[in-house]
């Protein structure tokens, strides 16, 4: 099925939009339109009533500055950055998504988000399709790594081409255009090139380990973060590889227990998740129960003591790549940092 | 599976059940149960000799392949032995019981309750042993059936088959409800049940599935001392009555089997739909209807077709893996559709 799935995506892709965002261009009517995932944005002015979805949407527009054009904030996977720590305490906060009536009930005219599951045409999570909220006069915006191929899919139809740091840029740059706040994109772009810089020239030339990025599901199941997930880029500025890079169905790959022992991973991280109090140490436990799996003894990260907490939140593709980048450098170069 | 797609039809004396074929499709079923047993612990993604499985037995020295054929390959193998055999039985007493071509354990409510009370697990986190989320999941279980089982036999004529088939549809949708209503409240336990609800034989332990031993040898023990009484309910409750069989005492205890044999499953591998539904009509394909020999015929054929669908589930997508529940239905679904076609499959 999804292999179905992802040959009709190709397909989609190869036939229609996608592609990453274009630079804006001035629209007709003296307003401003940028390109995201394939979908021309047009505001006409900067927009005033801005809802942020998930944590990346969150952390982008406290760092962009627009916290009091923020009319709603919803579902945060860990604590918000230190430095956006009080921008959120002022903001309305939701721990769940709302429906798409309690959304539109804040009256957005800009909705971001940091997931594309919310635009799904399908799904528990989705308040409809970019298109139909566009008809109702608000416009939207996906994280450019979790782009879909067309409006209405989800993590499936994501391009990994896309999945790159310069389409985080992209993002910044072409938010900050849409909101009038430019200036303060460009410098943001610029302050996190040069935090990833340093990581990157820290690490340059040592031996890279291969880490997967889990989740152990209550019924021992596993799913390991794949080729597609933003956080094999965030391994590959801090000088490590994805184990599981080559499984890029969708970005997370169900995989039995075998198949971890198999690849024999250097490191493993866990991916906890989601509520808005969490640190590292509440990824302890699942770290732990991973450490204490009977049938993963033998792997090297178990047997050479490199199995961490990791959070959810240091997985996405935003402004807070940085600062999960120099802690992915710390975990797997300790030597280095 | 194939013994039963290569079966010709039943003579008339299969029908009735000739004593020596019914006894050689048993010994086949049992062996080819066996067969799937040995194979369910020799194919995965690491490729394991079968010298290194005896190893792993024999002298486990912490290799490899030791900690993968005692901590997955054996557990999931146990599981699919138990859940399937009681799947298959269970679902082959319900059938009887109730004169019901199409009942399978979900009929009653089985997985209604057991997926609230996954979900109530589910909800109060932090639930850090296995064992105590598999026996949750079994109370849920058992406590819908036999709230099924009390609204059936309330009423003229006691627990008729019509009455526990309405029954248990509304207690169902009743406990479907609930759980629809407290996932869709919580956007993280709606992802988590989502993969509760598709069944798979990876989530017992060694040490839970022997809990469930006795509760499956328990059930399949007092399905088979149901055998006779079961024969005689399938001519209809009046000659069921005049063949004197005591109504009220075989439904209570037959469904009481049920409660065990489809609770105890549900408990260890979640959900598992189509076992429990096809297997039984297979069994009397192949030897006749007498269930003397159509429970113990079901159980090994549902232990049979589970490994099989759960080895299937490691191979075909690998490095993905595809949960059992999953690959049974998609396997079973064709087999199922194959022998509507081509028996008079409502005669019961």
């Amino acid at each position: 099925m999804r292999r179905i799935g992802l040959i009709f995506a190709t397909a989609v892709l190869l036939t229609a939009c996608g592609g990453p965002p274009a630079p804006a261009a001035p629209a007709a009517g003296g307003g401003v339109t940028v390109q995201n995932c394939g979908i021309e944005v047009t505001v006409p002015e900067p927009p005033q009533r801005i809802y942020a979805a998930y944590q990346p949407a969150i952390e982008m527009v406290h760092a962009l500055g627009v916290t009091d054009r923020v009319v709603g904030t919803a579902f945060l996977d860990a604590q918000v950055l230190p430095e956006y720590a009080e921008a959120q305490a002022g903001t309305e906060y939701l721990p769940e998504l709302p429906s798409r009536e309690a959304l539109l009930a804040t009256n957005p005219d800009f909705i971001v988000s940091g997931y594309n599951n919310i635009f799904s045409d399908s799904g528990s999570s989705s308040i409809g399709t970019r298109a139909s909220l566009r008809e109702l006069g608000v416009q939207t915006w996906i994280s450019g790594p979790l782009c879909p191929s067309a409006d209405g899919l989800s993590d499936e139809a994501i391009d990994p081409a896309s999945v790159t740091m310069e389409t985080v840029y992209t993002d910044v740059r072409g938010l900050g255009r849409l909101l009038g706040v430019e200036d303060r994109a460009t410098a943001l772009v610029a302050e996190m090139q040069e935090r990833v810089a340093a990581v990157e020239q820290q690490v340059a030339g040592a031996p890279r380990p291969r880490v997967a990025v889990v989740l152990q599901g209550e019924d021992g199941s596993f799913r390991v973060a794949g080729g597609k997930d933003f956080v094999t880029r965030i391994l590959d500025m801090a000088g490590a590889d994805n184990a599981f890079a080559d499984l890029t169905g969708t970005r997370h790959i169900p995989v039995g227990v075998e198949e971890i022992i198999s690849r024999d991973p250097d490191v493993i991280l866990t991916s906890t998740c989601c509520d808005a109090s969490y640190t590292r140490a509440d990824a302890e436990p699942d770290a732990e129960r991973i450490r204490t799996h009977p049938a993963l003894a033998n792997v090297t990260a178990v047997r050479e003591g490199q199995v961490h907490g990791f959070l959810f939140a240091d997985r996405a593709a935003g402004v807070r790549v940085p600062h999960a980048v120099e802690l992915m450098a710390e975990l797997v170069h300790p030597d280095r940092r | 599976m194939t013994a039963t797609l290569a079966a010709p039809a039943p003579t008339r004396a299969a029908r009735r059940g000739h004593p020596a074929l019914a006894l050689a499709a048993l010994a086949t079923a049992g062996a080819a149960a066996c067969g799937a047993a040995v194979l369910s612990l020799l194919v995965g993604i690491e490729p394991i000799s079968p010298a290194q499985v005896v190893a792993a037995f024999t002298d486990p020295a912490g290799r490899d392949s030791d900690l993968i054929v005692r901590h997955v390959r054996l557990p999931r193998t146990a599981s699919g032995l138990l859940a399937g055999a009681a799947l298959g039985a269970a679902g082959a007493v319900l059938q009887g019981l109730t004169r019901n071509p199409l009942a399978g354990p979900g009929i009653l409510g089985v997985n209604a309750g057991a997926a609230l009370a996954a979900v109530g697990a589910l909800a109060l986190a932090g639930l850090g042993s296995l064992g105590g989320y598999v026996w949750l999941c079994f109370a849920g279980a058992a406590l819908a059936m036999a709230a099924v089982f009390a609204i059936g036999s309330t009423g003229r004529g006691g627990a008729t088959p019509v009455k526990l088939a309405l029954a248990g549809a509304a207690v169902s949708a009743l406990l479907h409800s609930l759980t629809s209503s407290i996932v869709l409240l919580d956007h993280d336990l709606f992802a988590r049940y989502r993969f509760w609800l598709v069944g798979s034989l990876t989530r017992a332990d060694l040490a839970t599935l022997a809990q469930a031993v006795p509760f499956v040898a328990a059930g399949l023990l007092l399905a088979l001392a149901l055998a006779r009484p079961l024969d005689a309910l399938t001519l209809g409750d009046e000659a069921a009555r005049a063949l004197g069989a005591r109504l009220a005492v075989v439904r209570g205890l037959g469904l009481a089997a049920v409660v065990v044999l489809a609770g105890t499953a549900t408990a260890v591998a979640g959900p598992i739909g189509f076992v429990g539904l096809v297997v039984p009509h297979a069994a009397r394909l192949i030897a006749g209807h007498a269930h003397a020999r159509v429970l113990p015929l079901s159980a090994l054929l549902g232990a049979l077709v589970l490994l099989l669908a759960d080895v299937a589930g490691r191979v075909l997508l690998r490095p993905e893996e595809v949960q059992v529940g999953v690959t049974a239905a998609v396997l079973g679904a064709p087999v199922f559709l194959y022998l509507v076609r081509r028996r008079r499959i409502a005669q019961l």
